[in-house]
């Protein structure tokens, strides 16, 4: 679960897509969320696919990306049988779960390359409240934290002969009690003192905070978002008015 | 180390002043800190001792201020910090003169680098971006964790954790720092880092520091002075050799150094030494010249 879940969890890596400005990023990102909703036809899903392909190459992430690709497969697979068996025919069942894949794996590209920080940006600049924005913050600060917590309590709770790969269903969901209740009470705690942290360091009393960095547009970022932009209007344009692509 | 406390800068005007101070938390009856007054010089390392719930913490957030901006109840008598009434004074004024580090770092530490981090109490003072990247890279420089300046929370180690979240308040140029517990969490020889550099920070910067510590002998060396409460009360204040060759202090469960407690195990058996030990090997030393 962990392997998998890896497939959306940014990690850093120095490469010509990671340096782009993170708007640039989320711009390139939905265009082939775009693209992949208007594909209509198995060939140009796959084309799609590919090209996201080479963009996580480019982003030195193929691996993660393709981690993704691999666990999203299982939901793939069930679409498709779904699509299949209420009869839309095979090639339809076919582009459903593909399109499927290249949804995910177009989103992917984006959280695996945007570090927490470049997405507090873009949440500032898409103007969401500061105090939603600093939330978001602390709790993708405190994943790792209570992750760590929640290992050393199961550790414990082990070694207090606590089994909890044991019994039926109904068994093992009662198992997770003896855990969630030391990890609700350790976060209540951890949040009082974040609060008080908070306050101490003057938290709220500005309405406009400054801020160490700020995006800035350059010149790659203009140059790979503009002409992306052109050519995925021109497809839009294309299927919105109807005319078929012969590919 | 042990003539280092002498040498430094002597002690200067009052910047903190608590004057019969009283305060009760809404849900419990007996009142956390119970009449307290002391006063807290510029320049001063006042270490602060005692059982554990005997409202250190209490008296640490009233100085602070968090009591009684962010807890409510029963507050009595007054603080002034630098001439601002704690009370009456907003918290992000009282952020930029008085400095509050607590136990665990990794509850101080908001952001996603060190950098980052350091910048929040900035961010939160509108401080103008060049004037922040300054700062941040002086404090950085002050504690020696440049190199760490991109590291996330959960890449570093304990101490450089304690060291980022030390910075974030330092940045801030308080005059005054609190430290409650800060190596509590640490191995000796990460808490032994720790008290070198709060030495360092009241030696060049003359930042005035009162700190709760359980492990005495760490800081004996470098306090002006020792603060034992009991029950919420304040029951002893003064020069640290003083307050520990006081009998008194073993009562209130204060962790005697055992140098001190030789001292006045040899006192009361009528050995007199020239003056209170700091190490083992000043005792020896004091021992051999008799
Ligand atoms: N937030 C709180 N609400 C209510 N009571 C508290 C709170 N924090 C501390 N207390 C109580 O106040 C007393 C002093 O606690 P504290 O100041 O934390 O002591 P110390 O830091 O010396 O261990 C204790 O009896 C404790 O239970
Ligand atoms: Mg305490």
């Amino acid at each position: 679960m962990y392997w998998l879940s890896g497939g959306f969890v940014f990690r850093k890596v120095i490469s010509p897509f990671h340096r782009l400005d993170p708007r640039a990023k989320l711009l390139v990102s939905m265009e082939f969320f775009v693209l992949s909703l208007l594909s209509s036809t198995v060939v140009e899903v796959i084309l799609i696919l590919v090209a996201i392909l080479l963009v996580a190459t480019v982003a030195k992430s193929l691996r993660r990306i393709a981690r993704t690709i691999a666990f999203s497969g299982l939901f793939a697979v069930f679409i498709f049988a779904i699509n299949f068996l209420f009869g839309l025919g095979l090639l339809n069942a076919l582009l459903y779960s593909v399109r499927f894949l290249a949804i995910i794996s177009s989103t992917s590209v984006f959280f695996v390359t945007t570090s927490p920080d470049e997405l507090e940006q873009i949440m500032k600049w898409m103007r969401v409240p500061r105090d939603v924005v600093f939330a978001f913050v602390t709790a993708v600060r405190f994943i790792p934290v209570v992750m760590l917590d929640a290992f050393q309590i199961m550790d414990a709770q082990k070694s207090r002969g606590l089994e909890f790969e044991k019994g039926n269903v109904l068994k093992r969901v009662r198992n997770l009690v003896p855990i969630l209740i030391p990890l609700v009470v350790n976060s209540v705690i951890r949040s009082g003192e974040l609060a008080e942290a908070m306050e101490s360091r003057a938290y709220g009393s500005t309405p406009k905070p400054t801020s160490l960095y700020g995006m800035r547009l350059r010149w790659y970022d203009v140059a790979v978002a503009v002409p992306s932009l052109l050519l995925v209007s021109a497809v839009a344009l294309v299927v919105v008015f109807h005319v078929t692509l012969y590919i | 180390m042990s003539n280092t406390a002498s040498i430094r800068r002597g002690p200067g005007n009052t910047l903190a002043s608590i004057d019969h101070l009283s305060f009760r938390y809404p849900d419990s009856p007996n009142p956390a800190v119970r009449d307290v007054s002391l006063e807290v010089r510029e320049g001063e390392v006042v270490l602060l001792a005692g059982p554990s719930g005997c409202g250190k913490s209490t008296l640490l957030r009233c100085i602070n201020g968090l009591i009684p901006h962010m807890y409510p109840g029963e507050y009595k008598g007054g603080v002034t910090v630098g001439g601002l009434k704690v009370a009456e004074t907003p918290m992000s004024t009282l952020a930029q003169n008085v400095g509050l580090l607590f136990q665990n770092p990794e509850n101080q530490i908001f952001m996603f680098s060190v950098e980052r981090d350091i910048a929040f109490g900035l961010q939160n003072l509108s401080v103008p971006r060049e004037e922040m990247r300054s700062r941040v890279d002086e404090t950085m420089r002050l504690l020696g964790i440049t190199a760490l300046a991109d590291r996330a929370p959960h890449e570093l180690s304990d101490g450089q954790k304690q060291r980022a979240a030390l910075a974030g308040v330092i940045a801030m140029r308080p005059k005054l720092i609190i430290l409650d517990e800060p190596t509590s969490l640490l191995d000796p020889k990460t808490a032994l880092e720790v008290v070198a550099l709060i030495e360092k920070l009241n030696r060049e910067l003359g930042i005035t520091f009162i700190v709760v510590e359980h492990r005495l002998e760490l800081l004996i060396p470098i306090a002006h002075r020792l603060v034992v409460m009991d029950n919420g009360s304040k029951v002893m204040d003064g020069a640290p050799q003083e307050v520990l060759a006081d009998g008194r202090a073993e009562g209130y469960g204060v962790g005697i150094p055992p140098v001190a407690k030789l001292y006045s195990a040899l006192s009361k058996d009528g050995i007199r030494l020239p003056k209170v030990p700091e190490t083992p090997e000043e005792m020896a030393e004091e021992l051999n010249g008799l």
